[in-house]
């Protein structure tokens, strides 16, 4: 799924990279920034972590112009008198006010590296809250954002995922340059799929999709193990053969009724209780009182 | 007695359903017939449907009018939102009037996204009737040759469901037509559209609460929903359907920290709204993301202040989707509580261990019959009958 997220042209997403300190997730935050470029799209990227350089460094046009690369690495607190862009300016109304000032009314996809510095410093709530209405405005198509998710505490970035519509939660793989991706996608109409795939991402920032993890292999082989014969392998004969299959219809069952009685007793009406008996043979079925013989 | 719910839409004959007859009990109770509500057998309360008829018997007959059911989402907010609007699809069947909150999605949304009603009388079926009896009676007789008068019988009853035609049932591939929708009143609150300041003071209630609560009184009084209203116009019901209640988008932090520091609006905010249902003919539903909540004790809170609780846990996403025994069904369903209203004890579900399964007609909630706990519980229970 990881290619399709990549070529995806939807409106109104929100994709949250999700990463930890094992495996950093900026080079595939790097991968959707170069497709997105590739598409003739404008990227506003906020870059909080690292400086606008290192940012560009790798990208295939680092001087287009549809590239807008804000740098809140410089002075993010406004301890300066002139910073850049700090980290109260993350509001609706000042984004929508920034990317219509520097971008002609083309799609823009913002690109947020990284949350994690942001939700140090604005409580969890308001950037929800921006976050939701960056998503439903009109001044962004989708926006990406890089999470750090061991920084914080299991409600937040819970929380910031809940609102995300794609989720891509990357960990390190067993080769050296391999990760995993477990790709979790929310439809409009509500349907969720997920996926779990092998990628390296190689140097010109493209991505190619390895073989699935070897855990799906091994659960496909238990369930085969499950369906085999339990019959099978045993110290006394479980099974029928031909004669002796035949010989067990053959058998006159104990209850047996003639087809009248048995349709009789099957469809019975509702709230008949009638009560069809017959006398075996060892019955003493006397119409007197049957306790005569006894003794009182 | 059944009283025949009038059907929305295209006029049709009054149809009696069968084994009625037409004697009417002289009631002397003071309770006005609202159409769509019925007495409970237990305890006198008025009932209205959720909408989902198993979860109606789940609950003892269904909602009493005056209480709120807390439904805690799964982890994707598929299933609770789909109660939801389960919810106030009754709502609009039963021509009750609605009231939807939510902070995320407009609630024109969630409105337009109502599934249909079945409602021609097929459909409502009780979902066990015996299978109709075929002409060939020699066929079915070869069907079982040693246990043939279990023939007929049907099979082991799991599904969930009242005996008597309270609820109506869905088409969820369809969504509601707009000349029905169009024909309750619906009354919204999105949050965006109430500007609110971030309250700098340590007060307990958050401004959204205190904003969605000022707007239910307001309305509950205007309309002439509170129990003490003078009776001049005919009464009603109001279905109050609150999307999500906790979550960041409210501007409380329940769901983000370990120890938030709202810890106690959304609590004081169900208190609040308790005790103005219990004054009033309205029924609440709201969803909370409690897989979220870090803190155990206060999701312990929030569901005892709630008079019915719910939890929904789908299997979308979690280890247990490839477990075998759960392959028929999207999720457990787990009952939280069961209210005790003017009686001593509540009447809590006979098996724990319900799976529930989102079919394209009906939202069935079962017993799952393999589980070793259900197993257990039948296994104690066909011996404790035995004496």
């Amino acid at each position: 799924m990881l290619p399709e997220l990549l070529q995806s042209t939807d409106a109104g997403g929100l994709l949250i990279i999700r990463d930890f300190a094992s495996f950093s997730g900026r080079h595939l935050l790097k991968s959707f920034i170069n497709a997105s470029l590739n598409r003739n799209e404008a990227v506003h990227v906020l870059g909080f972590e690292i400086s606008k350089e290192e940012l560009k460094h790798g990208l295939k046009e680092p001087n287009n112009q549809r590239l807008h690369i804000h740098d809140a690495f410089s002075d993010p607190l406004g301890w300066t008198d002139h910073p850049a862009f700090t980290v109260q300016q993350f509001s609706f109304e000042e984004l929508t006010h920034l990317i219509t000032q520097t971008s002609q009314h083309k799609p823009v996809n913002l690109v947020i590296d990284s949350l994690s510095w942001i939700l140090r410093h604005v409580s969890p709530t308001v950037v929800c809250k921006t976050l939701q209405q960056l998503k439903k405005g009109g001044a962004v198509r989708s926006i990406i954002g890089l999470l750090h998710a061991d920084m914080h505490q299991n409600g937040t970035v819970g929380s910031v995922c809940h609102l995300a519509t794609s989720v891509i939660t990357v960990t390190p793989g067993t080769k050296r340059d391999e990760a995993v991706a477990k790709i979790t996608k929310r439809s409009k109409s509500g349907k969720v799929m997920q996926d779990e795939e092998m990628f390296i991402i190689n140097e010109d920032l493209t991505v190619t999709i390895q073989n699935k993890p070897n855990h799906a292999g091994s659960k496909r082989t238990d369930s085969e193990e499950q369906e085999s014969d339990p019959t099978a392998n045993l110290t006394f004969n479980l099974r029928l053969s031909d004669t002796e299959r035949e010989a067990k219809e053959k058998l006159a069952l104990p209850f047996v009724f003639s087809k009248e009685k048995k349709t009789a007793l099957l469809h019975s009406g509702p709230g008949s209780g009638r009560i069809l008996y017959e006398p075996d043979a060892n019955d003493n079925y006397d119409q007197e009182d049957p306790d005569d013989d006894l003794d009182v | 007695m059944a009283a025949p719910v009038n059907s929305v839409g295209k006029p049709s004959p009054e149809r009696l359903p069968l084994n009625t007859t037409s004697f009417q009990k002289k009631t002397r109770s003071k309770l006005i017939s609202i159409p769509g509500t019925r007495p409970s057998v237990q305890n006198g309360q008025l009932l209205v449907s959720t909408g989902v008829t198993s979860l109606d018997y789940l609950l003892g007959g269904g909602l009493a009018v005056g209480t709120v059911l807390l439904v805690e989402e799964d982890r994707y907010d598929s299933y609770s939102r789909m109660i939801l609007k389960y919810f106030l699809s009754e709502g609009v069947v039963c021509r009750h009037e609605l009231f939807v909150a939510t902070a995320q999605d407009d609630p024109d949304d969630i409105l337009q996204e109502l599934p249909a009603p079945i409602l021609d009388d097929v459909a409502i079926h009780k979902p066990l009737e015996q299978p109709l009896l075929s002409c060939e009676p020699s066929n079915s007789l070869d069907a079982m040759k040693i246990a043939w008068r279990y023939q007929n019988l049907p099979k082991v009853q799991s599904a969930l469901a009242s005996s008597s035609r309270f609820g109506h049932y869905y088409d969820v591939s369809k969504t509601m037509e707009p000349e029905i929708r169009q024909a309750a009143k619906c009354h919204r609150f999105y949050l965006p559209e109430h500007p609110t300041l971030s309250s700098p003071t340590h007060s307990p209630v958050l401004e959204s609460y205190s904003a969605l609560l000022k707007s239910l009184q307001d309305i509950i009084h205007k309309e002439g929903f509170d129990v003490a209203a003078p009776m001049s116009r005919p009464r009603n019901i109001l279905r109050i359907g609150l999307h999500s209640l906790g979550s960041a988008l409210w501007g409380d932090d329940l769901t983000c920290h370990d120890n938030p520091a709202h810890r106690h609006a959304l609590t004081t905010f169900l208190y609040g709204l308790r005790a103005l249902l219990r004054s009033s003919l309205a029924v609440a539903v709201v969803t909370v993301s409690s897989h979220l909540i870090q803190d155990r004790a206060l999701m312990g809170s929030i569901t005892r202040l709630c008079d019915n609780a719910i939890a929904l846990e789908s299997f979308k996403g979690s280890e247990r989707e490839t477990n075998p025994l759960y392959k028929d069904y999207h999720g457990l369903l787990h009952v939280r509580q069961v209210p005790h209203l003017n009686c001593l004890a509540s009447q809590l579900p006979d098996h724990k261990d319900l799976a529930f399964k989102l079919k394209r007609k009906q939202f069935t909630i079962e017993v799952l019959l393999d589980s070793p706990l259900t197993t257990w519980t039948r296994c104690v229970q066909s011996i404790s009958s035995c004496w």
